[in-house]
């Protein structure tokens, strides 16, 4: 069971739109910046970029190259701050 | 306040003027809360300094719970109904939904600009079906006034029932973060009535309502910033259907920005860029006036200037979800088209539009729907339509974007754009099966096809010949283009 205190600190970085993952452009571990981007996701043939929404470390990125996301999935998990 | 006489009066005389002072001096109850303002104090901030009026302020006092009347906006008159949560949580009694049916009368009547200060949790249970009756009027005024007037609605504080439903008879919406919040009821209702329990910020908030549901369309931090945001907003607006635009001193465009257009668009098709480096270098320079930025972000829908003339501008925003049009977008899309081409404003279209997005969640939501309301905005208008296609304009969605064929008066494209009706990879896939299906090295066959599509079938000069669009043009040429159609279209 996670405590309160860690659900506070991390945050879910979700697909915007349905598409497929094209390229992942950060790993687990990895310290990233606000806006940063985490990966790119193809849709509707545009290359849209999934950006931190804050700076954190990057600790779960449960998609793999090529995967179908819908919108609102989560792609990536931050520990903030 | 009276003023000092000369000579003596009658005793009468002198016992009616007191009376009328005695009148006059109700006593005025403090803001509810952590309010900063009563809801006088409120009109008077919206207003102009010092020149708001109450009307019937004797029919309205005490118990009524609304402030109702008329100041000037930049030196234009707005009729402005502010609710008083000081009395009875701001609940809408019959005197008190009287009092605003009267002043949306005026401005209906006189052709001014309503603005709605709503603090109220609905109708006031004492006044039973009377209550009720005056909401019902409210709305029916509400819907009355759009054909004639601008009406905005600010909300200040918790607004459940009538309070809730009003401002979606209206045209725009701002909300007060942390303070403001709108329903059907309240959380202590929820809870009794479904079981739900979940915070008035999370039934109702402004987030909430900005982002996600799309009830309201400005999110402001305190209330001075919603009076100002009012202010800036009737700044684009005539004062009625027919009246005159309030024009400004032509500015030219941030001249940074301006040098930029011909670079902005990246030249693989793929790629994102933000449409407000175009549109900065196009429009008046100086601060533009967004709604609905949380909401449906893939698409803009800004008032700006254009040589000092207000215009509606509605753009395909690629920096979000690549520009898409969904059932969101067109919801918003289509509502900024009707509202702007009601009051007579110019609607400048910047397309840059990947397609309508398919699948499961979109129909779900009803995207046909949504999306033909665009269609019908479009259609519908009788204002000036400008169109200037940036970079993809594919399928439905290009004539959802303020096409030639619904009516647009002038569209152009710029030399690197394309026209067509899918995307290269979509039309080769369809148009080469066979031969894609028999080659060794379809991968290689597929990308020259595109190539190939791309350049002889998707620019625009097919589009311009046909005269479907009446002219191929350079990013820079966009401006006075468009200033020259305003000129001969817009004579007032």
């Amino acid at each position: 069971m996670a405590t309160s205190e860690q659900d506070v600190s991390t945050i879910d970085v979700v697909a915007p739109i349905v598409g497929n993952i094209w390229q992942l452009q950060a790993e687990i571990g990895d310290s990233v910046d606000v806006g940063q981007t985490l990966m790119i996701l193809e849709s509707m043939k545009m290359e849209i970029p999934i950006t931190a929404p804050r700076a954190g470390i990057v600790t779960t990125i449960p998609v793999d190259l090529a995967q179908i996301v819908q919108e609102g999935d989560v792609v990536a998990t931050l520990t903030v701050d | 306040m009276t003023q000092q006489l000369e000579r003596p009066l009658s005793g009468d005389t002198v016992g009616h003027r007191q009376t009328l002072a005695d009148r006059r001096n109700v006593e005025v109850p403090a803001p509810r809360g952590t309010r900063r303002y009563t809801a006088a104090q409120r009109a008077e901030q919206l207003c102009d300094a010092g020149s708001f009026i109450q009307l019937t302020p004797m029919h309205a006092a005490g118990a009524s719970g609304v402030v109702a009347g008329w100041g000037d906006v930049d030196g234009r008159p707005v009729v402005v109904i502010s609710h008083d949560a000081a009395v009875a949580a701001g609940a809408i009694s019959a005197v008190f939904a009287d009092a605003v049916q009267k002043a949306q009368r005026l401005a209906i009547d006189r052709g001014f600009p309503i603005v709605y200060l709503n603090d109220s949790s609905g109708a006031r249970i004492h006044d039973g079906i009377h209550a009720l009756h005056g909401c019902g009027g409210i709305f029916k005024n509400n819907v009355l006034a759009q054909k004639r007037v601008p009406q905005i609605s600010v909300i200040l504080g918790p607004c459940a029932g009538a309070a809730a439903y009003s401002p979606a008879l209206t045209d725009w919406t701002i909300m007060v973060k942390d303070q403001a919040q709108m329903f059907l009821t309240g959380p202590d209702i929820v809870r009794a009535t479904t079981g739900e329990d979940a915070t008035a910020e999370a039934i109702g908030g402004s987030q909430m309502h900005t982002a996600t549901s799309g009830v309201a369309h400005l999110e402001v931090a305190d209330e001075d910033h919603a009076f100002a945001a009012t202010r800036h907003l009737l700044s684009f607006l005539p004062s009625f259907v027919g009246g005159e635009m309030p024009m400004r001193a032509p500015q030219k465009p941030d001249p940074d920005a301006e040098a930029m257009l011909p670079y902005v668009v990246p030249d693989k098709a793929s790629v994102i860029f933000d449409m407000n480096d175009v549109l900065d270098g196009i429009l008046d320079a100086g601060e533009r006036f967004d709604l609905m930025p949380d909401y449906a972000p893939s698409v803009l829908t800004t008032f700006g200037r254009l040589r000092g003339r207000p215009v509606g501008i509605l753009a395909n925003q690629p920096a979000s979800r690549g520009g898409v049009l969904d059932a969101k977008a067109s919801v918003k899309a289509s509502r900024f088209v009707e509202f702007c081409t009601r009051f007579g404003l110019p609607v400048l279209t910047f397309v840059d539009v990947p397609g309508f997005l398919p699948g499961t969640v979109e129909e779900s939501r009803g995207v046909i729907t949504h999306g033909a309301t665009l269609l019908h905005a479009y259609a519908a208008a009788t204002s000036p339509l400008l169109t200037v296609v940036v970079r993809k304009a594919y399928g439905g969605a290009y004539i959802a974007m303020g096409a030639k064929s619904l009516g647009a008066d002038f569209t152009w494209a710029w030399s690197g754009s394309e026209i067509a009706v899918m995307g290269p990879g979509g039309a080769v896939a369809l148009l080469h099966r066979r031969a894609l299906a028999a080659s060794e090295e379809p991968d290689a066959l597929r990308a020259e096809l595109a190539a190939d599509y791309r350049e002889e079938v998707a620019r625009p000069w097919l589009a311009a010949e046909a005269g479907i669009v009446d002219e191929v043009i350079y990013p820079e040429e966009t401006r006075h283009r468009m200033v020259d159609a305003l000129a001969m279209l817009c004579r007032d």
